[in-house]
């Protein structure tokens, strides 16, 4: 198995009466609540908390986008996967992802990859997420309605830009180019491989699928809509003839201490932060008209913001989300149990955690990604040794007990 | 009333027509609420054919994703029209249709005899924005459709199912009672949405001023999902419109005051 370590970069400082007083931290978040000096601060921690995850052993490291919101400070990943890509040296380096449908023209999106493909020297995964529906259609007035037409366009356009040797013209309904001839080119050949981040719609699960990218559910509400939601993947996958579990990729917040005292002595508050600012989300912007299609209705999947959040506007407790299974909390050995538990029952070879979240200051953020990396990580690299994993970069690093990489096609 | 399909452009929209009334034609567009054959639609077929088309995306009409946008919707209603036999007819327009009604008379002012708008999208004015319809609560949307929020469709709309925070389990009959409406919800406002989001404005105060029909702007006093000072900024782009706007009504004016905005009409026939 591959273990990434995922950063959010969270706004860390929202007061602490932000729930009673503002409806969302995303979309329309005050913009008095923004300071400059702390997304200094914020910025820089945080590139070097993903340097830091790459010393003590991860696989790869995550970052992602997000827009007009404090959950994740990152509109732009691809500035911060060009520090990683000169800062780090091995590491795979996953920016999960850029929203394709938003970008006009999308070769942009063709061109930024492959630029960040040749400085890391062939690291990169190129994610291709939908994106959220505050991202895409509130913070970027995107129509809902055409939102996976348009991404179903970029796709492929971004995909021929990179493979097709000649030059070529493009006479989509969204994106009209004569020449399309992108400089640089990537360096792995044919591509990076895409991952698809997903919050549970039908129709992602077909794309990966068909297209043969790697689906990652990232999610905080736990392990049982964990498990609804990729038995419902497996089904479809199981169904084409796909059993990979590197074919699937899982989220899951992860603190590790020496025993129950000084979990909630340490975590306990960032926890709550996490879950009951960062993703308190005004329900209006969660379901915009045509952002989920029918299929995904029918099958009674619910809106963005009820999985993204975590199906209740109640506020709880550090306990009650451990309970959930919104996060592994535990000593090393619970953690790698509990993870090993996960991976293998919801089948997925590529684990992204956690170990910054909510409002976790940087030293703490250190101590954690150091543990984990350290004391669970290498305790968990020997699963799914009998598969190949086709979706990891060319050139990033295979440590030992993982599996080999082969070409993505 | 008489209910028939239509076929336009080979089959591509099957096309759900409502048909009630005697004498010369009447083309009715309904609004973003959709289409029902209502006391309104009754008092207009007295002395009338009234043609009231379901828009592609709403109740069974077919044909909605092959429309990407404005112009490719009204390129649909003037095949429809054709296919109808359609001319010379007074055209009625409420809401999402009222936006349609006048990119229609702007394109083809001579098809179209008299003109009446009842609480019409299409313009927009940054000093008196168009609410968000797309994301305001239900209560707040049925308080800016109707003026009497405790009316049997106002509580309809207030209460009304909402993906936003629903648990659904399709497993149960009730879930897929639910799972119905909002798939069928999911569609129309998907449609409304090709035309309307993010900002309910495709331009259509360029083209305004070519209709010259005489015409009628109507506007709920209460309208609160697009504000009533709206229908002066229509009447200045058009020659030869007038504005009323009806107390003890909001967005669904045709609704609310059936008999006395059908009356507005039949004055304006009488132009």
């Amino acid at each position: 198995m591959k273990i990434e370590m995922f950063h959010l970069c969270p706004y860390r400082d929202l007061p602490e009466d932000f729930r009673e007083k503002n409806r969302s931290v995303w979309v329309d978040v005050p913009s008095h609540l923004f300071d400059a000096e702390i997304a200094t601060r914020t910025y820089n921690e945080t590139l070097d908390e993903l340097k830091y995850a790459a010393e003590m052993g991860y696989d790869g490291i995550c970052v992602n986008e997000h827009h007009q919101n404090a959950y994740g400070l990152m509109p732009s990943p691809n500035l911060m996967g060009s520090v990683m890509a000169r800062e780090t040296k091995d590491v795979a380096i996953i920016i999960m992802g850029n929203s394709i449908a938003l970008y006009d023209p999308p070769i942009r999106v063709a061109e930024e990859f492959a630029m960040l493909d040749c400085i890391s020297g062939g690291r990169l995964v190129a994610g291709f997420p939908v994106g959220s529906a505050m991202d895409t259609a509130y913070g970027y007035g995107s129509n809902p309605a055409l939102l996976r037409d348009k991404y179903a366009e970029a796709e492929e356009l971004i995909l021929k830009a990179w493979t097709e040797k000649e030059i070529f013209a493009f006479d989509g309904k969204y994106t009209q180019l004569r020449y399309v001839n992108i400089w640089p080119r990537p360096m792995q050949n044919p591509r990076p491989p895409v991952w698809v981040p997903g919050a549970g719609s039908i129709e992602t699960w077909n794309t990966c699928i068909d297209k043969g990218h790697l689906y990652a559910y990232l999610s905080y509400s736990g392990y049982k809509r964990g498990k609804q939601v990729m038995d419902g993947f497996w089904k479809v996958a199981n169904a084409a003839g796909v059993d990979n579990p590197y074919h699937a990729g899982f989220l899951q917040l992860v603190c590790v201490a020496d025993n129950e005292q000084e979990l909630h002595d340490k975590y306990a508050a960032h926890t709550e932060y996490f879950f009951n600012k960062m993703l308190h989300i005004y329900p209006g912007f969660a379901d915009p008209p045509g952002y989920r299609t029918a299929d995904t209705i029918k099958a009674g999947l619910l809106s963005q913001t009820t999985s993204f959040g975590r199906g209740s506007t109640k506020e709880l407790t550090f306990d009650e989300f451990r309970e959930a299974g919104n996060v592994v909390a535990g000593t090393p050995s619970q953690v790698t149990e509990q993870l090993r538990e996960i991976a293998k029952d919801l089948h997925i070879g590529h684990l992204m955690l956690l170990n910054q979240f909510g409002s976790i200051p940087h030293e703490l953020a250190k101590e954690n990604i150091r543990r984990t990396a350290q004391e669970v990580v290498p305790n968990l690299r020997d699963m799914w040794s009998e598969y190949e994993d086709h979706w990891w970069p060319q050139n990033a690093i295979v440590r030992e007990g993982t599996a080999a990489p082969t070409s993505a096609d | 009333m008489n209910e028939r399909s239509v076929s336009v452009r080979n089959g591509d929209f099957q096309v759900d027509v409502l048909e009630g009334g005697s004498g010369d034609p009447l083309l009715y567009l309904h609004g973003i609420a959709g289409l029902q054959w209502t006391p309104f639609l009754d008092q207009l077929a007295n002395g009338h054919t009234v043609i009231a088309p379901h828009t592609p995306g709403f109740g069974a009409t077919t044909g909605t994703e092959s429309l990407q946008d404005l112009q490719d919707l009204i390129y649909f209603y003037l095949d429809l029209l054709d296919d109808l036999g359609l001319d010379k007819l007074p055209l009625v327009g409420h809401s999402l249709g009222g936006m349609f009604a006048a990119e229609l008379a702007a394109i083809q002012p001579a098809r179209f005899s008299h003109v009446a708008l009842a609480a019409p999208f299409g313009l927009w004015d940054d000093s008196d924005q168009i609410p968000d319809l797309f994301s305001i609560p239900l209560p707040e949307l049925a308080a800016g459709m109707y003026a009497n929020v405790e009316s049997e469709p106002a509580v309809a709309v207030a209460t009304a199912p909402s993906a936003r925070m629903t648990e659904v389990d399709p497993d149960t009959a009730e879930g897929q009672e639910t799972i119905s409406y909002l798939v069928e919800r999911s569609k129309s406002m998907s449609t409304a949405a090709k035309y309307l989001w993010p900002i309910p404005n495709r331009g259509l105060s360029k083209r305004l001023h070519r209709v010259t029909q005489p015409a009628l702007i109507i506007w709920g006093e209460k309208d609160g999902v697009i504000p009533p000072g709206y229908a002066d900024r229509f009447a200045a782009k058009m020659p030869n419109a007038a504005v009323h706007v009806v107390p003890d009504a909001a967005h669904m004016v045709v609704d609310e005051q059936p008999g006395y905005v059908a009356g507005l009409i039949e004055s304006l026939l009488a132009r």
